[in-house]
């Protein structure tokens, strides 16, 4: 810990005294890029919160439809009546359910939370290049997040046209309850979100591409940071889509016009005949966005598990060019795939062939990056603490879940799988699981960073291992229920005989979530008692190369009591042959190294040093598999 | 509020835990029981019989949920105690790097035991077990095995692997992990190998897709779906197999559909509640909604389109199983084909559907004529005619 320590913690006391912080302003009004992640992140977990308590609400009616629940008459009022839940609510619960998890919870709860936190820090900035629009950019999302909430107050209930708010559902007030206030609302909600991440995106972009620290070249830049500017990329241009599209459909309900509606008799559409457009168009706007979202949740899960497993494997990255290359590939791809949701929409054949040819050429990158953990897991010295498990359950959760957007991204396989439960289970294991053990992990390894103490080892082991087991448990049998054509956003399977037999399965699937619920609380206070009462954290307590790390324990406005440290190095130089210690942070330089930005030529750069390559006489099958398997 | 400050003083003599010593947590901790044992207030719709054997059944649900929780509870506190123990001796008492790695391969085992069980015991139920009931279902199925063999051979290999790895290369004192950032040629054959693997799906993929999406039989049976809040519709298009036109302003005025029986090629037109077609008589579906999107799903003959107010739609299949047959191969005597919504439309979206019934040809026409045209005059014609007489547009030979 030798150059991580130079700065002791007595150090910056000093300096505290002029920045005359109120309460307000520090810990509610407060432009420090540290404390806006604290909010995000608190603000995410209560949303979260709600979002799974919602599922196990909706998870009771599928494996119960016969019985009666007397607590939701008494939690739903008139949503529960006689302990039934209204077939409307239920609608409206998963539309809610799915809007959270996705919107706030793994768009604005992991990259406003990782982001905020990590992209001053790791490229060693005082702070993003604008505190202002950042602390915006919270309480954008805070009044959002609270517009939201109160939709589900309303007269005629919250949004229930499904999270992907299709019109003419959710242009009609008459065709569902849920599309009188509530959508209104939901739409208020989603364009105050939008605007959030537009400014919290805007930010990213602008801190990671101004405002690095002396050596920190692109190539040197954690893949964190590559993951989250990727992202904010990403959101930049997609989120405008869905707001333009978002604002028609405000049109269509409230001032009569027909941008989404065709062939609509008046008597259905509020007294005007609507003439003339298309709600397919919808759908297009609606996954221009809606495709490069699920890679806005992903990307930064990747980002941090790749950090994560670096440093817990201590062993550099595997492939860190490959890495920024899969990234980069996966963000532009990620803009001409949005048609594999419309497969069967009536397109025409034709653009369904080239919505599935880039739909699978996506997953070569994704190939490449599970390639390179398991590379990077191989012959480490693997630190098997919660947040590696979390990083470890990430890549798992990423296999199987990519691997059924094989089948569900060939236009032809689609016919049958389109919004059956097979694409709950794909969408819920690769996008749901995979970034939520992301942000998880995320969570246990920056938390000292964040609040000084780390968080319970044991409970977080726990937590590991009763989640990655109901997440399984919970959506690995839903792909069968989907084989066997069972509908997804059906409300009970009771009316169809041939789905009788997956009774069990559905109790089986009921159990296994309020397993991960469970967990879920344990995390929960975790995390709260942790914050007061957990171990006092050290400085550099994972022995990581990152700039994060050479910061104070104690929160200072600007980060870095001196001066900002330079960057020497690539950030995966850990086990080096001939040293010691098995990291050698960022700041550290080379021996002999004055310049930051040049390394000496003596001391071969990371990138080209030798690695040991497979010999030729070892090149047999038996020999190699024998070496990946680590017995050679 | 007195009985919970009695549990609360008793659990705190019994149990000097240091979770247990904060009042809070202990309020938070009842708060979990309660919220995670919501069956607790299950009761049965029907109160009769089952009354009695219900609460018990209850009451051991409950328990269920209750000694999961106390053993979680339990389970963590002992952790911790170790923990405790272990920063007391400076030495970890609890060594979680070994127990992961026991626990990752338990987990790979188990987890993949559980796959091939759930791929035994419920890949019974799914369509691929079927006989194909449409004559591109086999084309499909085909490319689903295919797609599956591939997938589930990467799935199980990478799954292995990860979890293998979490065992073998778990955290030894004295050992130091090998500093291999890169590998070109690894790299260039990670690259390749999936690229070949997926070029081989998406070419045959295109080549079903295809012949999915556009092949069209001109003596196809035109027969129109139409969609709306919470049923569906099925329209004949009588002995000049072409469908009359509709207005959507006189939907529900002078009929549900708004054809109007007046208007050319409609007065021979057939409307049923009921999805009847022909064994081995290529089908043409056109689709129509009245109000929102809703999706014609017939699963068995892997068919899915979706039905959109405005904007005409269709599929072409030829049905190659009549229900009856299917009934025989699945021992099943009261199995049946069916058309279910598939997109959300509404509080009955649940139940939106509609019976199919595939019969051989016979039946079919005499089943087509028990049912009127719109005007009389379109009933005559049809019945005076037979879809698949020799000189009828839809001739079988
Ligand atoms: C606590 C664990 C969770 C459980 C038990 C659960 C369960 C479910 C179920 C059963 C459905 C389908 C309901 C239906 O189609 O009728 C659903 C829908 C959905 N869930 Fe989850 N879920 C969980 C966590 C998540 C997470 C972490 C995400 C984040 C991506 C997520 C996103 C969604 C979305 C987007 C939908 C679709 C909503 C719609 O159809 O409009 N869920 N969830
Ligand atoms: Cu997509
Ligand atoms: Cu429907």
């Amino acid at each position: 810990m030798s150059a991580v320590a130079s700065h002791a913690d007595v150090l910056h006391h000093d300096d505290h005294g002029h920045h005359k912080e109120t309460f307000i302003s520090k810990y509610v009004f407060s432009m420090d890029h540290k404390m806006i992640s604290k909010q995000f992140l608190i603000t995410g977990i209560i949303m979260g919160t709600i979002g799974m308590l919602m599922s196990l609400v909706f998870r009771l009616q599928l494996a119960y439809p016969n019985t009666t629940f007397p607590i939701f008459e008494t939690l739903l009022g008139e949503w529960g009546k006689g302990g039934k839940l209204d077939p409307n609510f239920y609608l409206a619960l998963i539309t809610i359910h799915g809007t959270i998890m996705v919107f706030f919870v793994l768009t604005a709860g992991l990259s406003g939370t990782f982001s905020n936190l990590l992209i001053p820090l790791q490229v060693g900035a005082r702070d993003m290049a604008s505190p202002f629009l950042n602390m915006l950019s919270y309480w954008f999302f805070f009044t959002s997040s609270c517009v939201m909430i109160a939709s589900l107050f309303v007269q005629g209930g919250p949004a229930s046209a499904g999270w992907t708010i299709y019109p003419p559902l959710s242009a009609l007030p008459k065709a569902i309850p849920g599309s009188g206030t509530g959508m209104t609302l939901w739409l208020v909600s989603m364009i105050l979100f939008i605007v959030s991440s537009l400014l919290g995106g805007i930010n990213y972009v602008a801190t990671v591409l101004n405002m690095r620290t002396k050596g920190m070249k692109m190539t040197r830049l954690p893949l964190t940071i590559w993951a989250f500017t990727f992202t904010a990329i990403l959101g930049i241009l997609s989120f405008p889509v869905l707001f333009g599209g978002s604002l028609l459909l405000v049109f269509d309900r409230s001032f009569g016009t027909s941008f989404y509606l065709n062939e609509i008799p008046a008597d259905l559409a509020g007294g005007i005949e609507r003439v003339g457009g298309s709600p397919i168009l919808f759908q297009h706007l609606f996954w221009f966005l809606g495709h490069p979202e699920v890679y806005i949740i992903l990307l930064p899960a990747l980002g941090i598990t790749s950090e994560v497993i670096a440093t817990n494997s201590r062993k550099p990255i595997f492939g860190y060019r490959a890495m920024i290359g899969s990234i980069m590939a996966i963000a532009l791809l990620s803009f001409v795939v949005w048609g594999h949701h419309m497969f069967i929409t009536g397109m025409n054949p034709f653009l369904g062939s080239v919505f599935m040819l880039g739909t699978l050429i996506i997953a070569v990158p994704s190939a490449i990056k599970t390639f390179n953990y398991l590379g990077t897991l191989w012959k480490g010295n693997l630190r098997l603490n919660p947040q590696m498990m979390f990083a470890i359950g990430l890549v798992s959760f990423f296999i199987s879940g990519g691997l059924t957007g094989i089948f569900l991204g060939n236009a032809a396989l689609d016919i049958n799988l389109h919004d059956t439960y097979f694409v709950v289970a794909h969408f819920h294991l690769v996008m749901g699981s995979a970034a939520i053990f992301g942000m998880l992990c995320g969570i246990y390894h920056w938390y000292p960073k964040m609040f000084g103490r780390t968080m319970n080892e044991s409970l977080g082991q726990i937590h590991f291992w009763m989640t990655i087991v109901s997440a399984y448990c919970v959506f690995f049998p839903m792909h069968f229920m989907g084989l066997a054509g069972v509908p997804r956003r059906y409300y009970a399977f009771t009316a169809y005989d041939q789905f009788n037999v997956f009774v069990d399965m559905n109790i089986f699937i009921t159990y296994a979530a309020f397993l991960g619920g469970i967990a879920q609380f344990i995390f929960l206070f975790n995390f709260f008692y942790s914050m007061r009462k957990g171990k006092k954290a050290v400085q550099n307590p994972w022995e990581s190369n990152t700039l994060e790390w050479t910061t104070p324990v104690k929160h200072l406005h600007g980060n870095w009591p001196g001066e900002i440290p330079h960057v020497y190095r690539w950030p995966y130089d850990y086990s080096v042959p001939g040293h010691e210690i098995d990291f050698i942070p960022q700041n550290t330089p080379h021996e002999g190294q004055e310049d930051p930005l040049t390394e000496p030529q003596t001391i071969p750069t990371p990138e080209r040093k030798v690695a040991p390559t497979l010999a030729k006489e070892e090149a047999v099958l038996f020999t190699l598999v024998k070496r990946w398997l680590g017995f050679a | 509020m007195i009985i919970l400050h009695h549990i609360l003083s008793l659990k705190l003599k019994i149990l000097p835990m240091k979770y247990l010593k904060i009042k809070t947590s202990f309020v938070f901790v009842l708060a979990m029981l309660l919220l995670t044992s919501l069956s607790v207030f299950a009761q049965d719709m029907n109160e009769d019989a089952v009354a009695a054997a219900k609460s018990t059944a209850s009451n051991i649900n409950w328990l269920i949920v209750g000694i999961a929780f106390l053993l979680v509870f339990i389970i963590g506190m002992i952790f911790d105690i170790l923990s405790k123990v272990g920063d007391v001796q400076k030495k970890p008492v609890i060594n979680w790097g070994k127990i992961n790695g026991i626990l990752s391969i338990v987990f790979i085992v188990v987890g993949l035991a559980a796959c091939a069980w759930e791929f035994v015991v419920h890949g019974k139920l799914t369509f691929f077990n079927l006989p194909a009931a449409s004559a591109h279902a086999n084309e499909y199925d085909d490319m689903f095995m295919i797609t599956l063999w591939l997938t589930g051979v990467v799935f199980v290999v990478t799954q292995i692997l990860l979890f293998w790895y979490t065992y073998k290369y778990r955290e030894a004192k004295g050992r130091k992990a090998l500093f291999y950032p890169d590998n070109h040629t690894f790299e260039i054959w990670a690259t390749i190998i999936p690229g070949i693997v997926l070029t081989v799906l998406v070419v045959r993929g295109l080549f079903v897709w295809s012949d999915m999406t556009s092949s069209r039989d001109k003596n196809a049976m035109n027969i129109e779906v139409f969609g709306y809040q919470f049923a569906w519709n099925a329209r004949y298009a009588g002995a000049d197999n072409k469908l009359g036109k509709y207005d959507f302003r006189q939907m529900g005025v002078v009929n549900a559909l708004g054809v109007d029986s007046l208007k050319e090629n409609a007065g021979d037109d057939i409307i049923t509640s009921e999805l009847h077609v022909p064994v081995n008589q290529p089908i043409y579906l056109h689709f129509r909604a009245k109000d929102v999107i809703h999706s014609a799903y017939l699963p068995h003959f892997r068919v899915q389109m979706n039905v959109v107010p405005g904007l005409p739609t269709n599929f072409h299949f030829t049905p190659i199983l009549t229900t009856n047959e299917m009934r025989a191969k699945q021992d099943d005597p009261k199995f049946d084909y069916i058309l279910l919504c598939n997109k959300i439309c509404g509080s009955a979206h649940y139940r939106m559907k509609m019976k199919v019934i595939v019969d051989s040809k016979e039946e079919f026409e005499k089943w087509l004529k028990t049912n009127p045209a719109l005007t009389a005059k379109g009933t005559e014609t049809n019945n005076s005619f037979s879809f698949f007489s020799k000189t009828s547009p839809l001739a079988f030979n």
